[in-house]
């Protein structure tokens, strides 16, 4: 192998290329940081989801929206595990973050006066668009390169570096070249982005959990992995994202008999409720066998097709490729299934953004996401990772230079390159395919048993032992695949766990515990690693801190309530059956 | 499958659509100067090196390339 890359002396360094990764660069340079370098294991801005983001941002507008109504009901709809220090944070922040990516060249759709304008997609904040998520991170990785942050494009990030229990850096390799990349910094942001499984949707294939699964390794805690509330997607064809578009357009979802039945759950916003409530509607249509559901876009009027050939420009020439539009028009309805599932958890992070290790900050889609309306997404990715940088920046000018020891940087490299040296190993294919075949049914981790998470546990333990060991790769492109394969499988693994220890209905729901029980469950499932073994436990939300609080009862909860009132289910012995 | 197609008469080696590939999929071959594709399976239809490619040498489908299993 060729000799090694090794950058030091950097103030901060930020992994991930997306959103998140790229404000944290420009704010760590714009508090005084003198070297920033920000690494991507595609090309900063043109990789992850944010490249491939629908279009629309939900952003609260201080002199338009209701403050009060914005708290009350991003909270309500994280079910209270929502951090209300951040949120806070959060809505200070959104709309300067808004304004800035303006000033950088950020292409937003505006009313002839000038203004953002804002329209109703999911949910119940108006939102603003964009025109093109890689235009919009073209726009901003020139900014990032502007303000003086050095980029590194196609290294992917295996391992932490920690020195005497701080974080000291980062280690990877060029998937070009193979060379080995070793980054000693002062402090470090990680912005990986979540763990997709390689799933229905394109846009998000090559977020595969490496953050998470590398800072599992460093003994960091994680948390929030058992919530896993996936989007829903074209079946048959290989087209995504966009559905805050379609559905706030006036697409219909509608089951076999040509029903629609999403208003079962929420009668008020029908198909522009929320995921968690869309996801749960779809797969109790699926456990009624009343599949196959589809997406009829075919009412919609034309200037909104054009409208959305603006803002989501990628979305809509597949489905011209696929005869799906013709012109200005929907003409075909669409089968439409719940996609596969993303791990929506992250590191355990605090009000400034800082994770267990003491160096390593975090933001966007690296955090826990809590609910939908908070901060998360792409606005939660802009005002956590402008924060996460200024902070970081700041304790970099606090603390000495780290110091690697070679013992560490010889172990991680081994690891690295272990899939190179195989022969007769197992293609990183495999692995992917067997983690999909016991993750993504949807009575798995939307509808949730205790028996069917324990099997589906056993699939992907046997997986871990049997095959992540024998990953092989043939060159630098296949070793990416090969690390992507393995922490797909860690990351499956911490999620069930996660999932398996949440004894009760919150966000997901579960067949063998139907309450919804704030009197035990305000709480976030925390992972870390302990020796080999895997130490779940739950790290309670401050309540006490906080304004908004729930009852202190256990009831059914809503989604299962709404299930019994029609019918479709009956709760005996605490048990869900259905009917 | 994602990108079927790169037209060698039409590309002229700018090698934006290798740069820009989120998954790796496209290459440069030095020699004759046109971007080729390599790794085809690994592609995800996000039909990226088709929008930014400026000679519309580029051609993607949104077909699945790998077999991903149905929820149901
Ligand atoms: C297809 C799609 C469409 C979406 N549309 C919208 C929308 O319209 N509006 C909205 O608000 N939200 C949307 N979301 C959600 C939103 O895009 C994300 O929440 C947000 O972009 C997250 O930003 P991020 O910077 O945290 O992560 P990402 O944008 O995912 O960036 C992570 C980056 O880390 C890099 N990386 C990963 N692993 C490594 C490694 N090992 N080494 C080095 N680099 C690595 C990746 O290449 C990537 O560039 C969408 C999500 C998807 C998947
Ligand atoms: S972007 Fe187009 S012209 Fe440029 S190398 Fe790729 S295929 Fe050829
Ligand atoms: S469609 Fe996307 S993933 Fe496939 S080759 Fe083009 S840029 Fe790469």
């Amino acid at each position: 192998m060729a000799d090694e890359v090794v950058m030091r002396d950097i103030d901060v360094l930020v992994i991930g290329g997306g959103l998140a990764g790229t404000f944290a660069a420009i704010k760590a340079r714009e508090a005084g940081a003198s070297h920033v370098v920000q690494v991507d294991k595609a090309s900063v801005g043109r990789s992850g989801c944010s490249a491939f983001g629908a279009g629309v941002i939900r952003t609260f507008f201080p002199h338009e929206d209701d403050r009060d109504k914005a708290v009350y009901e991003s909270v309500l709809r994280s079910h209270f595990l929502c951090d209300q220090e951040r949120l806070a944070q959060h809505l200070d922040d959104v709309y300067d973050r808004i304004r800035e990516m303006d000033s950088f060249g950020v292409e937003f759709e505006k009313t002839p006066d000038g203004k953002f304008d804002r329209i109703l997609a999911r949910g119940i904040y108006r939102r603003v668009m964009f025109r093109g998520g890689y235009r919009m991170m073209e726009a901003m990785r020139k900014a990032a390169i502007e303000k003086g942050v050095k980029i590194v494009d196609r290294v992917m990030v295996t391992d932490l570096l920690t020195d005497g229990g701080g974080a000291a850096g980062a280690i990877g390799f060029s998937t070009e070249s193979g060379q080995v990349y070793e980054f000693y910094a002062r402090s470090v942001v990680l912005a990986t982005g979540r763990g997709f499984m390689k799933g229905r949707r394109p846009g998000h294939r090559n977020v595969t959990g490496d953050g998470m699964a590398a800072a599992y390794r460093a003994g960091v805690t994680l948390a929030g992995l058992d919530s896993a509330v996936p989007n829903t997607g074209p079946a048959h064809y290989d087209i995504g994202p966009g559905n805050n578009m379609y559905l706030g357009a006036g697409g219909l979802l509608v089951n076999s008999d040509g029903r629609r039945f999403a208003e079962t759950f929420d009668p008020a916003l029908k198909e522009r409720t929320e995921l968690g409530i869309l996801s749960v509607a779809c797969a109790i249509e699926a456990r009624r066998g009343r599949t196959p559901l589809y997406l009829d876009m075919t009412g919609v009027e034309p200037e909104k097709v054009q409208r959305m050939k603006r803002v989501i420009p990628l979305p809509l020439m597949m489905y011209e490729r696929a005869g799906v539009v013709v012109g200005d028009r929907f003409v075909k309805r669409i089968e439409w299934v719940i996609e596969g599932p993303s791990c929506n958890g992250g590191l355990l992070v605090n009000s400034r953004y800082e994770t267990t290790l003491p160096g390593l900050f975090t933001c966007g889609d690296t955090m826990p996401a809590v609910g939908p309306e908070g901060q998360t997404a792409l606005p939660g990715a802009m005002t956590s990772g402008a924060r996460a940088g200024k902070y970081a920046a700041g304790y970099a000018s606090e603390v000495p230079p780290p110091k690697i020891s070679r013992e560490q940087v010889a172990e991680f490299r081994e690891r690295m390159f272990a899939p190179l040296k195989r022969r007769d190993g197992i293609e990183p294919d495999q692995v992917l395919l067997s983690v999909q075949e016991a993750l993504m049914p949807y009575d798995v981790l939307v509808l949730r048993h205790e028996e069917r998470l324990k099997a589906a546990l056993q699939e992907v333990e046997g997986i871990w032992h049997g095959q992540v060991p024998l990953l092989q790769a043939y060159d630098p492109h296949y070793l990416r695949m090969a690390h992507e394969a393995g922490n797909i499988a860690l990351v499956a693994r911490m999620m069930l766990e996660s999932a398996l220890y949440r004894r009760e209905s919150r966000e997901s729901l579960r067949e063998d515990y139907p309450y919804l029980d704030h009197t035990e469950w305000v709480k976030l499932v925390t992972v870390k690693r302990d020796g080999d073994r895997m130490e779940l436990g739950a790290a309670p939300v401050p309540l006490e801190r906080y304004k908004l609080r729930p009852p202190v009862e256990k009831v059914l909860h809503p989604l299962w309530r709404a299930a019994e009132k029609q019918g479709i289910i009956r709760v005996e012995n605490g048990s869900v059956k259905w009917a | 499958m994602g990108v079927r197609k790169i037209d060698v008469s039409m590309c002229t080696g700018c090698a934006i659509c290798v740069d820009y590939c989120p998954m790796d999929v496209l290459k440069m071959d030095g020699e004759r100067q046109k971007a080729f594709i390599k790794y085809l399976r690994d592609c995800q239809s996000c039909f990226l090196c088709e929008r930014v490619c400026p000679e519309n040498a580029i051609t993607c489908i949104p077909v699945y390339e790998r077999r991903i299993p149905l929820p149901w």
